[in-house]
């Protein structure tokens, strides 16, 4: 009796369980962005620089740079952008004594493209309010990537440890009704088996045709591979690994259209093999990645950034060395030849001793018309620094691609 | 809706905690605790677990445990509360035999061994939950009704969005079942090696 009392139990629950499967969202294809020729780009207006030294060539002002707001923490890393409605740029860093400490908190500072100033910057999330909101112990803050969903509200989504090192991460993520201004209690992802442990995000989230959002994120604990997580508002509504083993983390996406993709990564290899950037590939919206070779641009195991303008045209930001960080370069590849260049020198300290080369990492670029290019990076660990390339000055490093290259792909990698 | 899930993912927390000290209570002495007194020890660690204490700590006791090992499934947390009520009851070996080797086929796959993912079957695969409802009527068939209970409670709680994770497996399976398992199953063939070797040495001929 009690035999069958059980088995109808399990029975209920099935149905149950039946109808949950049932009402789960299908896999969306990629939400894709029209592409324009080049002859149709118009020039835009590039936001006035305090310290810009324009060369007066032509009328095409030349990249600006500033730096985000000074909080006094002695250790800044891994900035990140969101396009916000006005127009302007909302940023978004961890700082504190030093990376991992426990006075880490998350800042957020507003970039007015008018007047080329940082707004003062905010907490967003400190240690003790993300342990308070998720109802257990969190030890450290890392890296905060921002989205915006399909209702137009941003997503906030950063990392928390709560023991151990990165490699002990989880993801969570807060909502902001107001573009940034205050944001929700903070709720926690599950998207690992092993007490959610190691789970980390570092490149933006793309979108799905159903408004949801897709985030590369990336493991490094036992293996080290990339992750494709499908996130529906705060939860981990699936997800796919985006390659195996210890060799590739902090995936990068490009959309190439509804149904294909191509992630590049950061090399984590060990000795021996080779140091250039590991690339994968979907062919079905992200439900299945294949390995394939490696993009033939050097890699020292430091991220990389890039993003698609609204003429085709690619461009990267990394460190294009096999070791050491002290130099990044912006890279541009023409959708028709798909040949990478560096098209600007960004930090080069080569010429320095070895022991007197800062370190220029965690590059993030946003495009706030598609055309035009923000980019953040961490300088030498201390500061935050902002370029700004106009789509005037892109469409003009583009239409010098078809001169002979200086500096191809092949040589990088060297 | 969230700070629901929250208090009653603290509340899950700290009854698991009390079990646990209230089962090494039990450990220390040959006498079996009367159901009253597992009941008051439950209700009184428990309530230790989940209020703020102070004394400089910033969260109740069960948000740090809960900080450093997450929510358990609900398989384990059914089976550590129901071991309480009667210790006689001892879980069949063959579920434990199962349990491990999924176990150590599951989790080196989920973490980047491979490209296939068994973890993301349990997003949403009908296939992936035939096989565990198919799981939990062979336990019913071997006249293993709890497993059964417990199994189903898992579906529901996974179905009713109860902890975070919107993960069959979630409810299922964590590493300390997993351990839990494999201890038993190693313990299980030690002992029956332990048992040949004395009964070879008694029966040696000549």
């Amino acid at each position: 009796m009690s035999r069958v009392l059980a088995l109808c139990f399990l029975l209920l629950a099935a149905v149950i369980g039946f109808l949950h499967i049932d009402s789960r969202p299908p896999w969306a294809p990629f939400a894709i962005n029209a592409v324009t020729s080049v002859e149709e780009v118009d020039v835009p207006v590039s936001p006035k620089s305090k310290n810009q030294s324009i060369s007066s060539k032509a009328s095409i002002p030349s990249p600006i740079s500033t730096w985000l707001p000074d909080t006094g923490a002695a250790s800044v890393h891994a900035a990140s952008l969101i396009a916000l409605k006005d127009g302007a740029i909302r940023a978004f860093w961890f700082a504190g004594s030093r990376e991992g400490a426990a006075d880490v908190v998350i800042n957020s500072a507003v970039f007015d493209p008018k007047s080329s100033d940082w707004s003062a910057p905010m907490v967003v999330m400190d240690r003790v309010s993300a342990e308070k909101g998720l109802s257990r112990y969190i030890a450290k803050l890392g890296n905060p990537v921002p989205a915006r969903m399909a209702d137009g509200r941003l997503q906030l989504f950063f990392v928390t440890v709560s023991i151990g090192g990165w490699a002990g991460s989880s993801i969570s993520s807060v909502i902001s009704d107001d573009e940034g201004l205050t944001w929700s209690n903070p709720q926690r992802l599950i998207s690992s088996p092993l007490i959610n442990l190691s789970t980390l995000v570092k490149s933006p989230a793309i979108s799905f045709a159903d408004g949801r959002l897709g985030l590369p994120a990336y493991h490094e604990w036992i293996g080290r591979f990339g992750e494709f997580l499908r996130i529906d508002a705060g939860q981990v509504i699936d997800k796919r690994h985006m390659s195996s083993g210890r060799s590739a983390i902090q995936p990068l996406v490009f959309v190439n259209n509804a149904q294909d993709a191509t992630a590049y990564f950061r090399q984590t290899r060990s000795a021996g093999q080779a140091k250039q950037v590991p690339v994968s590939q979907t062919q079905n919206a992200g439900q299945s990645w294949q390995s394939e070779a490696d993009l033939p641009i050097a890699n020292p195991n430091s991220a990389v950034t890039g993003l698609q303008l609204n003429n085709g045209a690619r461009i990267l930001v990394l460190n294009n060395l096999e070791t050491g960080r002290y130099r990044m370069v912006l890279m541009m590849a023409d959708a028709k030849s798909g040949q990478w260049q560096t098209i600007e020198v960004l930090e080069d300290d080569e010429a320095l001793p070895e022991d007197q080369r800062k370190e220029f990492s965690y590059p993030y670029l946003i495009s706030h018309d598609s055309s035009d290019a923000h980019l953040v990076y961490t300088w030498d660990r201390k500061k935050i620094r902002h370029r700004y390339f106009s789509g005037a000055w892109l469409k003009r490093a583009q239409s010098q691609l078809d001169t002979p290259p200086v500096d191809v792909i092949s040589q990088e990698a060297k | 809706m969230n700070s629901l899930m929250q208090t009653l993912a603290l509340v899950e927390m700290s009854i698991t905690c009390a079990a646990v000290i209230t089962l090494l209570l039990q450990k220390t002495t040959s006498q079996e605790f009367p159901l009253i007194s597992k009941v008051l020890l439950i209700l009184l660690i428990s309530n230790l677990f989940f209020w703020p204490l102070g004394l400089g700590m910033e969260l109740p006791l069960s948000a740090y445990v809960r900080g450093v090992i997450g929510d358990l499934s609900i398989v384990t947390t059914l089976l550590l509360w129901t071991s309480l009520l009667s210790v006689k009851k001892f879980t069949p070996l063959v579920f434990k035999f199962a349990i491990a080797c999924i176990a150590i086929t599951f989790y080196p796959l989920a973490l980047g061994l491979g490209m296939i993912d068994p973890y993301a079957w349990g997003y949403g695969s009908t296939l992936f939950f035939i096989a565990v409802l198919l799981f939990a009527a062979v336990c019913g068939l071997a006249n293993w009704n709890k497993g059964v209970w417990i199994i189903a409670i898992a579906i529901l709680a996974w179905a009713a969005h109860w902890h975070e994770s919107a993960n069959l497996w979630d409810y299922l399976l964590d590493p300390f079942l997993a351990v839990w398992a494999l201890i038993a199953v190693f313990g299980a063939l030690y002992g029956k090696r332990k048992e040949n070797a004395r009964s070879g040495y008694l029966f040696r001929p000549g």
